[in-house]
């Protein structure tokens, strides 16, 4: 079985390494400690005369499009290498959809010709910075919030919970408090939210938002006048009440029936691991993300975990848990980035032989494609794929 | 000018099946086909400042992350940063109230900040002391974590070379260690061996000293509280940087404008372009970065007929509406051109005339492959479904080729003709009739498209042929403003 043959990322030159977030976009070099740009996921397209969003996209050749210009833009604009001559490392989420993976894939060895592609998965890259064996990555990106736990540098798939609760959910609810408090429908841009978001916003302990929501926010904290968006060039000055900065982040906490708040979800996914790696998984929180760069989400967090595992169903099932923390050493928003670029260094170190060796590299880079073997059998391996999670001794393959 | 201010009201059909006007098209000269950025090749020719307009050789640019040392942009509004001269001298010290100046020093001494003219932000804002160099010498900074990530990036490396070497030995033996957890989703074997390592399982001997002297990251139960200034405190929100300005240093992201940093102009890039079907380059930028011509500029605004609309009667539906165009022959040779519909152009036929030598089908073979793949990926149905159809004249019109000299003569001459309406030079306009179906809906978008069959001289042929005439084609649609009610 030749499909999957060991890359060699690097021999002299770095290989790239791309995060495409959904709002923005990480790229640099493997071995760098940061990204050479942040830069958002969008790109201007001169026939309508707007930024396009990479992530909007209604048909696979929309898409295609999409990637084409952002790649353009950041190999080109940012980086400033020829794309031929670089491997690609993708750091990406275990829920990316198929097509934008297989589009993706398309676009790098087809359209811009990089010899080999590797990817990572986000969570397992985010827990590589630390070199810890076992982690739990709660990741708060532009749409979801995601939580992996990786048990020896593997994810535990079944245990993966995902739930809508990222800077959308923030954002949403900031522009609702907005109106509510200034009484007019305001239609602030996303633009401006974030930057209203990122200036003035910040989470407040457990016991002062319990508080705080009954009775409302405390009069000590100020009220502001609002910075308009970048892009606005501070045209809008919005007044940004207290409870607009202090609570905006509150639906990522707010318990319901469902359990989907981000601290059930952090807990289900322990449930949902083996019963002796929960206590390490509890012992190694990471959290990681754009998200969590908002001023004292982390110690909410860490504070409504301590509370909620003394409640049932947990209290029960999970029984005592210590909830310990890490932090990488990037900041939130680069983290998996990091990964990647530490992974893509040290696969490449041991490279030349991987690439001689054939298949004996195999298990080292087998998510790595390189570009004739991608010309042969353009398939990507994924893991819910049967092709690809059949272990080699069933009986399947001998029936071939 | 108008292709830069305006939208564009005729674009061309490439060959990859791209819309794109005529400014933004290429046309191989090899292959006689117009080529877009889309389906070409593009390859990084030269790094250069654009501020100080210095070339950089690639491997100086990559050693210095692709930034120039000496041009700065300002950290608050990305604007360029200028140098500004102050004299230090030892009188104003008690003016300004400042002790760093020496008292003995007599002679006035030139210092060096960085100034932004657009903001107003300075280096001194944040404290960065000035230079007494007017370029260069300003202090730089470390990223913070790249200690900890030098140890990760040992660390991995020791691993996967330990890995490398375990791997070599078991598949000798055909033994294999799998975990609990080791599945097949376990891709990065990195951190199986990883894992292994951890769990004391049995590894080659030779551990290196990087693994050994690794430690892992300890978790803490403290988390850092939020400040209290948060709850207290009046909020400056000028004092707070913005997200842009933020990721403008993505090393170290500072959140507090005095934390700001000028930050190195980032180089740019000439691109030279290739043809992807033939190799061959079709534009290639000349090495100064001051200049802004091309060694080799091969672009369809030099090489193809141009149309332009000059005007058009409103289009309503079920009607005919007259529509004058002016067509352009940018060639130094003569051309005759006949319009046509576009789904009247003959299918590409395989060019069998030219000699093919061996070594040329050879490499053609190996790029088969290859050619077929990316064209079926990139090609493009376009979409040429009009309401409007241009009644096409069976008429073929000759255009002088480009004169220069002729541009200042301002007499065109009237054709007795009704369609060719003047002509002048390498210039003719013609007034064509378009029919608009029935069923057009007022307030939509009128678009038709036209053909064009042209006579090409290849002046520079290849393989030092002497000049020949090609019979190429071109598609274009027009944009006629939304259709009337
Ligand atoms: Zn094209
Ligand atoms: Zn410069
Ligand atoms: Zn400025
Ligand atoms: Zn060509």
């Amino acid at each position: 079985m030749a499909l999957y043959e060991g890359i060699a990322l690097i021999q002299e030159k770095q290989a790239v390494v791309l995060d495409l977030g959904t709002d923005y976009t990480k790229f640099g070099f493997t071995g760098e400690a940061a990204p050479r740009c942040i830069i958002r996921s969008e790109y201007w397209c001169p026939s309508t005369r707007k930024y396009k969003r990479v992530y909007d996209y209604t048909t696979p050749e929309e898409l295609y499009d999409n990637l084409v210009h952002m790649l353009h833009l950041l190999y080109f604009r940012h980086v400033l290498v020829n794309p031929k001559e670089r491997k690609v490392v993708i750091v990406e989420s275990l829920l990316t959809p198929t097509l934008f993976r297989e589009t993706l894939a398309k676009v790098l060895f087809i359209h811009y010709e990089v010899s080999g592609v590797m990817w990572v998965d986000s969570g397992r890259a985010s827990a590589l910075t630390l070199g810890a064996p076992v982690v739990l990555v709660v990741s708060l990106g532009a749409r979801d919030a995601e939580i992996t736990a990786v048990v020896h540098g593997c994810p535990v798939i079944q245990a993966i919970q995902s739930q809508p609760l990222g800077a959308r959910a923030i954002h949403d609810e900031l522009a609702r408090i907005l109106d509510e408090d200034n009484g007019t429908e305001l239609h602030l841009s996303e633009d401006v939210l974030e930057d209203i978001k990122v200036r003035a916003c910040f989470v407040p302990s457990r016991e002062k938002a319990v508080e705080w929501l009954e009775r409302g926010v405390a009069s000590e904290v100020r009220e502001v006048r609002g910075a308009g968006g970048a892009r606005e060039g501070g045209g809008a000055r919005v007044p940004v009440s207290r409870r607009a900065r202090a609570l905006a982040a509150e639906p990522l906490f707010a318990r319901d029936n469902e359990l989907a708040s981000l601290p059930d979800i952090v807990l289900q996914c322990i449930l949902q691991c083996p019963i002796d790696a929960r206590r390490a998984l509890a012992e190694n929180v990471l959290v990681v993300g754009g998200g969590a760069a908002l001023p004292g989400l982390k110690a909410r967090l860490a504070h409504e975990l301590r509370h909620l595992v003394t409640l049932p169903p947990y209290r029960e099932r999970l029984g005592q848990l210590q909830f310990k923390f890490h932090s990488a050493p990037a900041h939130d928003n680069s983290v998996a980035w990091l990964g990647g670029a530490l992974c893509g260094a040290a696969c490449g170190a041991g490279g030349g032989a991987g690439a001689a060796g054939g298949g004996a590299w195999a298990g080292e880079a087998a998510r790595g494609l390189a570009r004739d073997a991608y010309a042969r059998a353009p398939r990507l391996r994924d893991w819910p794929s049967l092709l690809h999670n059949t272990p080699p001794h069933h009986p399947h393959w001998a029936l071939q | 000018m108008a292709y830069l201010t305006q939208p564009d009201y005729v674009k061309y059909v490439c060959s990859c099946g791209q819309l794109k006007p005529i400014t933004n098209l290429y046309f191989c000269r090899h292959c006689l086909q117009i080529r877009c950025a889309f389906c070409i090749c593009h390859e990084v020719d030269s790094h250069y400042c654009a501020n100080c307009l210095e070339n950089m050789p690639s491997s100086e640019a990559r050693l210095k992350k692709n930034r120039c040392s000496s041009c700065f942009d300002c950290p608050s509004c990305f604007h360029t940063l200028s140098t500004r001269a102050t004299l230090a001298q030892p009188r104003q010290s008690t003016e300004q109230g400042s002790g760093d100046t020496k008292v003995e020093n007599k002679q006035p001494k030139k210092m060096y900040y960085l100034s932004c003219f657009n903001c107003r932000w300075t280096s001194r804002d944040v404290g960065i002391p000035d230079q007494p160099v007017a370029s260069g010498g300003w202090p730089e900074r470390a990223n913070p974590y790249a200690t900890r990530v030098n140890q990760l990036l040992d660390y991995y490396k020791a691993i996967a070379q330990q890995e490398k070497q375990e791997k070599l030995d078991r598949e000798r033996k055909k033994f294999a260690i799998r975990g609990k957890y080791i599945t097949l989703t376990d891709k990065t074997g990195l951190t199986g061996a990883m894992a292994r390592n951890i769990a004391g399982l049995p590894s080659s001997e030779s551990s290196s000293s990087a693994i050994a002297s690794f430690t892992p990251s300890q978790a803490s139960e403290e988390v850092e509280e939020l400040p209290e200034e948060f709850y207290t405190k009046e909020l400056n929100l000028n004092q707070i940087t913005s997200m842009p300005q933020r990721l403008a240093s993505p090393e170290w992201q500072p959140t507090h404008v005095s934390r700001l940093h000028p930050i190195a102009k980032l180089l740019s890039v000439k691109r030279s372009q290739r043809c992807r079907v033939c190799d061959h380059n079709l534009t290639k930028p000349e090495y100064n970065p001051g200049s802004i011509k091309f060694k080799i500029e091969l672009l369809a605004f030099y090489h193809v007929p141009e149309v332009k609309i000059i005007s058009y009667e409103p289009i309503k539906p079920g009607c005919t509406s007259a529509l004058l165009l002016k067509l352009t022959n940018p060639t130094g040779h003569e051309m005759q051109i006949r319009l046509m519909q576009p789904e009247d152009i003959p299918e590409p036929e395989e060019r069998v005339d030219e000699p093919k030598s061996i070594e040329k089908s050879l490499e053609k073979s190996l790029n088969l492959e290859k050619d077929t793949s990316w064209y079926e990926t990139v090609k493009r149905k376009p979409i040429l479904l009009t309401e409007c159809r241009i009644t096409i004249p069976d008429v073929t019109l000759t255009l002088a080729q480009r004169d220069d000299a002729a541009e200042y003569d301002d007499d065109a001459t009237h054709d007795a003709n009704d369609i060719i309406l003047w002509r002048k030079s390498n210039k003719l306009a013609l007034r064509l009739q378009v029919v608009t179906s029935g069923e057009a809906q007022a307030g939509a978008a009128a678009g038709a498209v036209l053909a064009l069959q042209y006579r090409y001289r290849n002046a520079v042929p290849p393989a030092a042929q002497p000049p020949r005439d090609h019979t190429l084609h071109a598609a274009l649609r027009l944009h006629l403003g939304p259709v009337c009610g």
